[in-house]
């Protein structure tokens, strides 16, 4: 923890000034019984001067992070090799590493980190590779490195190398609340504020190639939906009807976006061709139809609607126009979000009151309850299915969370200040 | 909620005309996003889908919103704000107009409002009732099959006795446990305590302790050498030490014969019989196996005892 704490405070000294106030910090609060023990060891920096950037603690704290690894600390290591020639199995092995990782970085033009694991106990080098890219995107391909031995030693992709988005609320007395929609990378690190307005952002979601983000903003006095270019800060205002504009999801082929208007009534479900932004009304209730989410396969959409009394998630098949329930279980079942593998919906459940993020077996129909605490809301779902980013509250600030799917790891990211929600987990990057 | 019940009490009158006061009044779950949209958009449209009736609203000192002085500012990640619109839609913008309905109107919409919130309540029920209904099935099936799979699995040992219930053995493969009805017509009288005894062990094998029940007959037969139930816990300890790990055959193979020589006539012994045949086949001898299951079905081939199909059967499958 206290390499951790360390960890972020230089990350807080380099981030922007615009984006320190966003900052969050990670508490791993619960991990695997018998996290497996690796080493990075700092990797050997080749060039002028001291390295930018410390690759090996980004990858340290991304396999941390993951609950399944204990990352030895510096201090304990009996050498720094940084080539498989001055590797001393039995130190490692003194020091009941199981697993070792290596590198070398080095600066032409692009930064180019090449990497190798090695089992300490079979003495034999597993993996090896090489990962290139812009200087200032040095943390990512740290997190390319964590994902590379992370999928190595698992058997699961990692998503390090993902990024995440959140709405922050700073709270003025006096009423002027300041709201945040920021980006940043899926440790939490190099925060970048996307919109800034003293009025409500919600909703924020991400185009399946990463490249594009959508939310609703109330700066024009009325909710209103926008999609925003992250590369170039340019946006469009894609609705701004009486009533509810919410909710926007975009489809897996990306070319339509599914979104809550209740321009004709009650709030329903409308599709939008977003090249000829022509609507398409797909449920008709005088219910509340809400918080829609695609199925990877793009075939049929997940939303919330009280049509049965009390909220619950429905599908709708684009093909036949039919809707089923699929919630069963529970009084309350709100905003799913689906995995990758179509399988696993994350969502949020009414349990003895309190609220907590529950994951479904769309096959078996098995709910389980992932969260303890109390007023967990907006999961948002790893690319690679592992872990569910969501909202919660602790001593009296709203802050991320995170659980893995089987409810066996956990961390908190609390922000420094102000109350932090509405996360949403980013796809794979495409590079 | 404080938001939505705000807008209401401005909204006055119209609430009971306005279909918003129906979203309002439906929305006590939807999520932060919706309910603050509803606090906007009912403060700013004031309920002004009903404006087919033509009327104006008296206005609402809510629909006034404070203009924003500071504006949002969207950035790249390159941080640097970004001015330009990427495309140009222009929202229509929404007619201000209201209902002032009349108190029939009022009324008529408070009960349709009612009844919206029961069809919607019944709708609940039926879905659920659905789905109940389609697990049941499911489950229903899978008992089924289950049940086969047991029957088939045990060579249709249990089809002969109403009365048996059988349990398949963990240890032993395909043995099944039958349960034979207590036999009685030997003449013997039930002594004072014996059916609690036999029946407290015949307890055990249905709760499948095994090796409790063992102990439990043997107790049985030192207690009641002569009993009315002696033959049955003879029987039971001969399919019991097939069951009990590790299998113990010749034991099996006395507790039966024991059984054939010493009460020939009584209704276990074609099972008694069939059984011997099975344990001689377990213990490598297929002479002698083969031995016993032709006398199975030459001595009670007349008789209706089950144990001359399973004979029939294993005869077909072994030999």
């Amino acid at each position: 923890m206290k390499r951790l704490t360390a960890f972020a405070l230089t990350l807080m000294l380099m981030a922007a000034s615009l984006a320190a106030r966003a900052e969050l910090t990670i508490e791993i609060t619960q991990g695997v019984d018998n996290p497996t023990p690796i080493a990075v060891v700092p990797f050997a920096w080749q060039g002028a001067g001291s390295s930018p950037t410390d690759i090996a603690s980004v990858v340290d704290g991304d396999l941390n992070r993951s609950g399944q690894f204990a990352p030895v600390g510096r201090a304990d290591m009996l050498g720094l090799p940084s080539t498989e020639a001055e590797i001393f199995y039995r130190d490692w092995r003194a020091i009941n590493t199981e697993y070792l990782v290596i590198g070398r970085v080095s600066v032409a033009g692009e930064m180019r980190i090449e990497y190798e694991l090695f089992d300490v106990l079979r003495q034999t080098r597993v993996h090896g590779g090489v990962v290139t890219g812009p200087v200032n995107e040095a943390r990512m391909l740290a997190h390319q490195v964590s994902d590379a031995v992370y999928e190595k030693l698992t058997g699961i992709p990692g998503a390090f190398a993902t990024r995440m988005l959140y709405v922050s609320v700073t709270r003025v007395p006096g009423g002027n609340d300041y709201y945040r929609l920021t980006l940043a990378d899926s440790d939490g690190a190099r925060p970048i504020v996307l919109l800034e307005s003293r009025e409500p952002v919600l909703a924020p979601s991400w185009s399946p190639d990463g490249r594009q983000i959508a939310y609703v903003s109330f700066e024009s006095s009325r909710p209103a939906i926008y999609r925003q270019e992250l590369a170039t800060g340019r946006r469009e205002q894609l609705t701004s009807f009486k009533g509810l504009n919410g909710s926007p999801a975009w489809s897996p082929d990306g070319n339509t976006m599914a979104m809550v208007l209740s321009k004709d009534g009650s709030p329903d479900i409308y599709l939008m061709n977003l090249a000829s932004k022509r609507l398409t009304r797909i449920t008709n209730h005088y219910a509340i139809d809400t918080e829609p989410t695609w199925m990877p396969d793009g075939k049929s959409l997940l939303f919330t609607s009280d049509r049965g009394g009390r909220p619950q998630i429905y599908r709708y098949d684009l093909r036949s126009g039919n809707t089923e329930r699929v919630t069963f279980e529970g009084t309350y079942n709100a905003r799913a979000r689906v995995a990758q593998d179509g399988r696993n919906m994350v969502l949020v459940h009414q349990r003895d009151g309190s609220f907590h993020i529950a994951l479904l077996d769309l096959v078996t129909n098995r709910l389980h309850v992932l969260t303890s605490t109390q007023l967990d809301e907006s999961p948002s779902i790893a690319p690679n299915g592992s872990m569910v980013l969501y909202a919660t509250k602790y001593a009296e600030q709203g802050i991320l969370a995170a659980v893995s799917v089987d409810g066996g790891v956990k961390f908190r990211l609390p922000a420094r200040e102000g109350d932090v929600r509405e996360p949403a987990w980013s796809p794979y990057m495409r590079r | 909620m404080q938001y939505i019940s705000k807008a209401l009490v401005a909204g006055g009158l119209v609430i009971l005309t306005g279909p918003l006061c129906l979203m309002g009044h439906a929305q006590s779950y939807v999520d932060v996003e919706a309910e603050r949209a509803a606090a906007q958009s009912s403060a700013a449209s004031d309920t002004s889908t009903s404006a087919d009736s033509g009327t104006t609203a008296p206005p609402d000192p809510y629909s006034v919103q404070p203009a924003q002085s500071y504006p949002a500012t969207s950035y790249g990640v390159g941080s640097a704000p970004a001015a330009t619109p990427m495309g140009g839609t222009t929202a229509p913008g929404a007619a201000p107009a209201a209902a002032q309905g009349g108190q029939n109107l009022g009324n008529l919409f408070y009960q349709l409002q009612q009844l919206q919130q029961e069809v919607m309540r019944l709708n609940g029920k039926v879905e659920e009732q659905a789905n109940e209904l389609r697990v049941l099935k499911e489950q229903s099936l899978q008992r089924y099959v289950d049940l086969d799979k047991r029957i088939s699995g045990g060579a249709g040992a249990a089809a002969g006795s109403a009365a048996s219930a059988s349990a398949s053995s963990g240890g032993s493969g395909n043995t099944t446990i039958t349960m034979p009805p207590a036999s009685s017509g030997s003449g013997v009288a039930e002594q004072p305590g014996e059916g609690e005894a036999y029946r407290a062990a015949y307890a055990l094998v249905r709760g499948q302790q095994f090796d409790s029940a063992v102990q439990a007959f043997q107790k049985f037969l030192q207690d009641y050498p002569a009993g009315k139930y002696a033959p049955n816990a003879h029987y039971w300890l001969g399919e019991l030490y097939l069951v009990v790990e590790p299998q113990d055959l010749e034991s099996s193979r006395q507790a039966f014969m024991l059984l054939l020589s010493e009460y020939p006539g009584n209704s276990k012994a074609p099972d008694a019989m069939y059984k011997l045949g099975k344990v001689y086949f377990l213990k490598g001898n297929r002479e002698k196996s083969r031995e016993y299951m032709d006398r199975v079905i030459s001595d009670y081939g007349s008789s209706n005892s089950s144990a001359v199909k399973l004979a029939r059967d294993f005869i077909a499958e072994n030999y």
